[in-house]
């Protein structure tokens, strides 16, 4: 082998596969290791690598993606603080302020310093959801309770908890007696520790082997590449100024102060701008963050969803944020439900899309993040706590070539699953009736909509539920292209005495045995005209008792006799026929 | 006369390997894959050998039928029974997208749609108390109905089924008596393991491939009859094992990834013959490379997989030879991006066209032809000479492709895309050793597949393992290690409770249920009593943990009702996988697990001629790590090596359907067995 030091394709190419498959072993062995669902099943966790300064090397795909590319300024304030000589090899720090890191403090990171040769080279580093925080923070979500960082938990800023190797047991006693579930975050931690030092090593096994001056040639290269492709990508989008709107549900019992989201997205040769300052300024409620993320994930989506994510990912994207946005909020704002607002960003940045991308973008998905159903209390024979959470997906939105799919997760959350029916009734005292799709649900259109879900259960024993509302009931997921919009989410709850399952929104309800709840979820918005839906596809939907009969005919224009299941063509042109004439006359006398 | 035979067949080739237990002599055939009637194929393999198929004892198949019938979706058309208001868990899955930031994501598409789904009015708690009985007219109304729908196949998989059988047992019977024609999985004689999901996803899979894969296994107890075969027809399994021709019609769904395990089933038998126990077995072929861990001689076996990939698969809950894939082999394309960066694979040139060098139309450059291009594999002798390779060609590709675009030689380029492939190849060694918590340079290094022992040497370098075995037939590995498996079946049975409070008594009475079980089934295809062997496992993890750690336990350990001593059985394991260990929490147990092996007479192979030196059969000028300058050395034909015999590095072996690298430093000793022995230097 060549001795000198050069920085050849071929050792790139190794580089390159070699960089990311660090980050996805760290998540491998976190997920592997962790004690809370969070982790386990939501995978609400990242790990990456970065640089000295805080650039991202490489990160784990897969988890959630509203973390993307969301570690670099924890690092650099890291840095800022303790000076890149304040670090030793052994050292491990813990960080959840919201002041830098700008998200509900239950996202605990954990960061080791990487050295070759005693010099800093760069940090390991795992952010992953703790079950608890202390305070407010167990299955926090609902924006309205939790008022300031102080009632929402425990704050830890850059603190090291290992020094140069040694633990600092105070520090740590103090974090375990101020949580709760302290089995669980400190095995968490645990695994946090030991998936940063197999990453410190590997990162260290790579400087040996190629030397410093070839790995940080290296990251600088595959930084420029990804760059340019990402501008390759923009430049294929037609020039323009592409403006929509939307909202988040009101975050106060007065229901007409809904939040409003404005987004402006500016394509100009490569680069694209993506505007947020027509956003809400920072609310009282919960819902502020200190996060690109929603511009992040839309370009990330745009430019090259399955390609590896690194610094150069975001640098030909320009975000307009001002500081006091609710994604941009200056502490203390209470940030308890920080992703809330995200996925409905997205979903308005592809609308705003939508005439320049017309072959691609799709109409809006759930828009909020899932159905949440938690259920927690405290066993009465082993007097241990239990805590019982799923997240049940929702619809997507058709696209300009095919239905929207059914009952997934939002787009910031990527591998993120249910939890199964026998592992919920294995583990609480309930009983799961019903996991089904949430019939009528998808937004009607030439290409439906995604269905959404219909879970419920009853309680055994007492303990507390939780169903908290997800939002975007008071904006349902839009169609585009002439096509519906999808059924929002609801939320049911029945007491032991009543018969009926009544829209209710239980938050740490202490609740009878005997109690049901349900989560309804969104489905996806139409794309395109209804009235131009293959029949055959609206006969496949009767059959599969996904659309009635009845909406078959309102919403479509088919006619379907009930008896055979078949459309009856001749009655179906004519209907069809109809409802655009009256649609065109409508119109022309408004 | 005892004739053992072996038949694989894979993508391209039909394989057939016979050994005659008597005489110690092995037999080999190959023709191509007759996809449209696999059968063809057989029958043109068997007469091609000439064996006397009267006279064999046994003949063991391997087959890709079950896994193409799903791939290419010409299963069944096939109905799913659930419990009521659980109509949709497998229409829903676990709602997860895996490209994270692909808004554009597509589910994979269900094998059955919502229409043939129908629920039953039943349930069962998480202890298996009836809270809900079963509606015995309901099942009859439905199971009358399936005709309707020209139903040929259905699932039935009810919730905590995995706990208490009996609804699911009486409907199989309800549907044997009012739909006999119509072929029936139940989820619970698949696996009784708990996670709904999963297990319906295994039980429609094991339905849909069903019909199909038992007329397959007919047509050729039929054909082998037709023969004269009167012997015992074995069906490889992706666990590692075989099974009966009933059993895998029961449950053809285990037989879905049995291609690629034979490989791995010999390399463990073939370091066992040299006194090695834990191994590294590489199989490199044309188009993928496999690598799979091997301690104690037992390959390490995955409770499941994904039919599709994981990104947009179907879970199968089943266990299975645990691989890693990755997008290297001889056959895979080297080709620039969009940003000029040099990229190997994951496209292959497979069988054909083939790589350039094979003159059948292929023009784009491949890793094979990289190989060619440096000397390594001789043009002269590929196929015993069958198939000359254009050298000038493969040169000329690489250079248009490659080496101009990127300013570098042929040599340089052609090592290139040699390195990039090793060191994928080598990413995927680390994940499977390193990855899960063992040291390469603890392991030895089994190379086989066409293109595996040309790579193997650097591959063991690079990761610091310390030998390297090249078995002898690298090329017809697979069909070989069919040979060696046992019959072997896995049994899960999900018990959740924490060690603290588990019953041992419960615990024995589940696991002497299930060796009975295991032992008749064993009986029944033929194995003597004392041939089997069982192995228990506990999957047990710290409260609160999700995935479970199998833990092997044997039955005295079970019988001391210690819970201390299986404890701490876990803890080392966890350590030992996760490099951490967590004594004060509470473990819990998750699934008992049986596997019950009944082992096979083993062939053993003759040993090759003692001698000295074999003679050279030429020079040739090889590159090895420096482009710009081949080092000339010696070419041996393998058919000429002796037992004992030494070779130093540089060297290249070459064989029929393989060619070995012996790259400077290295030393080879030829073992008794005829496998190629190499020490790797450790720079």
């Amino acid at each position: 082998m060549t001795t000198k030091a050069q920085l050849d394709p071929v050792t790139l190419e190794v580089l390159r596969n070699a960089l990311p498959a660090i980050a996805a072993d760290m998540a491998t062995d976190l997920q592997r290791t962790s004690y809370n669902m969070m982790i386990y099943e939501v995978q609400d966790y990242c790990c990456a690598l970065l640089d000295a300064d805080g650039r991202l090397i490489c990160q784990n795909i897969g988890g959630v993606s509203h973390f993307v590319a969301d570690l670099g300024v924890v690092i650099k304030d890291a840095v800022a603080r303790y000076g890149k000589d304040g670090f030793r090899p052994g050292d491990v720090l813990i960080m959840n302020h919201q002041r830098v890191a700008g998200q509900h403090l239950n996202n605990v990171c954990v960061y080791t310093p990487c050295f070759f040769d005693g010099v800093l080279e760069g940090f390991a580093i795992v952010r992953a959801h703790w079950a608890d925080i202390g305070g407010m923070s167990t299955g926090t979500s609902a924006p309205g309770l939790v008022s300031d960082p102080w009632m929402e938990g425990l704050q830890l800023d850059q603190i090291k908890i290992y020094d140069a190797g040694v633990a600092d047991e105070k520090v740590l006693r103090i974090i375990r007696d101020n949580i709760r579930f302290q089995e669980a975050s400190m095995g968490d931690l645990r695994s946090q520790i030991a998936a940063c030092n197999m990453a410190t090593r590997r990162f260290d096994e790579l400087f040996a082997r190629y030397g410093r001056e070839v790995i940080l040639g290296a990251i600088e290269h595959i930084f420029d590449e990804t760059e340019r492709r990402c501008r390759r990508r923009v430049a294929a989008i037609p020039d323009g100024i592409y403006e929509a709107d939307s909202f988040l549900d009101a975050d106060t019992p007065d229901k007409t102060n809904v939040i409003p989201i404005r987004v402006k997205v500016i394509v100009k040769g490569e680069i694209m701008t993506i505007d947020l300052t027509g956003c809400s300024m920072q609310r009282k409620s919960g819902i502020n963050g200190r996060t690109l993320a929603g511009a992040y994930i839309a370009y990330k989506g745009l430019t090259g969803p399955l390609d590896n994510v690194n610094e150069g990912s975001f640098r030909a994207l320009e975000v307009e944020i001002q500081e006091g946005n609710f994604m941009m909020a200056r502490y203390p704002a209470p940030m308890a439900a920080w992703s809330r607002g995200l996925p409905t960003v997205v979903d308005t940045i592809l609308k705003a899309l939508a005439p320049a991308l017309p072959d691609r973008i799709p109409a809006a998905h759930m828009g909020n993040l899932g159905g949440s159903l938690t259920f927690y209390g405290v066993d009465p024979m082993t007097n241990k706590p239990y805590v019982l959470q799923t997240i049940e997906g929702g619809g997507w939105g058709g696209r300009p070539y095919e239905d929207g799919v059914s009952t997934c997760v939002s787009v910031c959350q990527g591998d993120v699953r249910n939890s199964p029916v026998e592992t919920i009734e294995l583990k609480a005292p309930v009983i799961v009736e019903r996991r089904a799709l949430r019939e009528n649900s998808g937004g009607a259109g030439e290409f439906r909509g995604g269905l959404g879900i219909e879970t419920r259960m009853t309680n055994l024993r007492e303990g507390k539920w939780s169903l908290s509302n997800a939002g975007r009931r008071q904006c349902p997921p839009w169609g585009i292209a002439g096509g519906q919009a999808g059924q929002a989410s609801v939320n049911y709850m029945r007491k032991p005495d009543e018969h009926d399952l009544k829209p209710f929104d239980p938050v740490r309800m202490q609740s009878e045995p005997g109690s049901s709840v349900m989560v309804a979820t969104a489905g996806g918005g139409g794309w395109g005209d209804p009235l131009d839906r293959a029949i055959e596809a609206v006969q496949r939907d009767v059959a599969d008792e996904l659309v009635t009969i009845e909406s078959a005919a309102k919403l479509y224009g088919a006619v379907i006799d009930p008896a055979s299941g078949r459309v009856d063509i001749g009655a179906t042109t004519k209907l069809r026929h109809d409802m655009r004439l009256a649609r065109a006359t409508s119109e022309a006398t408004p | 006369m005892s004739l053992v035979i072996a038949l694989d067949i894979g993508g391209t080739f039909t394989d057939l390997v016979a050994f005659d237990l008597a005489s110690g002599s092995i037999l080999q055939a190959k023709s191509s894959t007759t996809p449209h009637d696999l059968a063809i194929g057989i029958r043109e393999t068997l007469l091609k050998s000439g064996l006397a198929i009267d006279s064999a004892d046994t003949f063991i198949h391997g087959s890709t039928v079950a896994i193409n019938t799903a791939i290419e979706r010409t299963g069944a058309r096939t109905a799913l029974l659930t419990t009521k208001g659980m109509r949709d868990v497998y229409a829903i899955g676990r709602g997860n997208r895996p490209e994270s930031y692909n808004f554009l994501f597509q589910r994979p598409e269900p094998y059955v749609p919502r229409r043939h789904t129908f629920e039953i009015i039943e349930r069962l708690n998480a202890t298996g108390e009836v809270i809900i009985a079963l509606d015995e007219a309901g099942a009859e109304a439905t199971a009358s109905r399936l005709s309707d729908f020209k139903i040929e196949a259905v699932a039935v998989c009810f919730i905590h089924s995995w706990r208490n059988p009996d609804h699911e047992a009486r409907v199989g019977d309800i549907l044997r008596a009012v739909a006999p024609d119509i072929q029936m999985s139940l989820s619970h004689e698949i696996l009784r393991e708990y996670r709904e999901y999963e297990r319906t996803s295994t039980t429609v899979l094991n339905a849909y491939v069903g019909p199909r894969v038992s007329k397959y296994i007919g047509d050729l107890e039929t054909l082998l009859e037709g023969l004269g075969f009167r012997g015992q027809l074995l069906i490889m399994q992706s666990n590692g094992g075989s099974m009966s021709p009933s059993t895998a019609k029961r449950i053809p769904v285990a037989t879905m990834e049995s291609g690629p395990v034979g490989g791995i089933i010999a390399a463990a038998e073939t370091a066992r013959g040299l006194g090695i126990a834990d191994l590294i077995a590489f199989d490199m072929g044309g188009t993928t490379a496999k690598v799979s861990l091997v301690r104690d001689n037992q390959p390490d076996i995955a409770q499941g997989y994904f039919v599709g990939g994981v990104g947009g698969g179907h879970p199968v809950m089943l266990p299975v030879v645990d691989i890693v894939e990755v997008g290297a082999g001889g056959g895979s394309i080297a080709w620039l991006d969009e940003d000029g960066a040099l990229k190997v694979g994951p496209r292959s040139a497979g069988g054909h066209p083939g790589p350039v060098c094979y003159g059948r139309g292929g023009v784009e450059p491949t890793v094979t032809d990289a190989n060619v291009a440096l000397e390594r594999i001789g043009a002269g002798k590929f196929l015993g000479g069958e198939m000359p390779l254009d050298v000038a060609a493969a040169r000329a590709a690489i250079e248009t492709k490659i080496a101009r675009p990127l300013g570098m030689s042929v040599n340089e380029a052609a090592l290139g895309i040699v390195r990039i492939a090793i060191a994928e190849m080598s990413l995927a060694v680390r994940s499977v050793s390193i990855g899960r918590g063992h040291d390469p340079r603890d392991f030895s290094m089994v190379a086989f597949g066409g293109a595996g022992p040309v790579h193997a040497a650097a591959i063991a370098r690079e990761l610091h393992v310390p030998k390297l075995i090249i078995p002898r037939a690298p090329g017809h590995y697979s069909a070989l290690g069919m040979l060696l498996a046992d019959n072997r079946h896995d049994y899960v049975r999900t018990y959740y409770k924490a060690l603290e409070d588990s019953d041992f008594h419960e615990i024995e009475s589940i696991f002497s249920e299930l060796t009975h079980e295991a032992g008749e089934l064993l009986a029944s295809e033929g194995t003597p009593p004392e041939a089997i062997h069982f192995q228990r496992y506990l999957d047990m993890r710290y409260s609160g943990q999700e995935f479970p750690i199998q833990t092997a336990l044997d039955a005295s350990q079970l019988e001391s009702h210690d819970r201390g001593i299986i404890r701490s059985a876990f803890d080392r394991a966890h350590k030992k996988r996760f490099g951490h260990q967590a004594v004060d929490e509470p473990v819990e147990i998750v699934n008992l697990r049986l596997t019950a092996a009944g082992q096979r007479e083993r062939s053993k192979f003759p040993e090759i001629v003692q001698g000295a030196e074999g003679s050279v059969a030429g020079y040739r000028d090889v590159v090895f790590d420096d482009p710009d300058h081949p080092i000339r050395c010696a070419i041996f034909d393998r058919e000429n090596l002796y037992a004992g015999q030494a070779i130093d590095g540089p060297a290249v072996i070459a064989e029929y359907a393989s060619t070995t690298l012996l790259p400077p430093g290295c030393r080879l000793t030829v073992a008794a067995t005829g496998d190629l022995v190499i020490e790797i230097s450790s720079s």
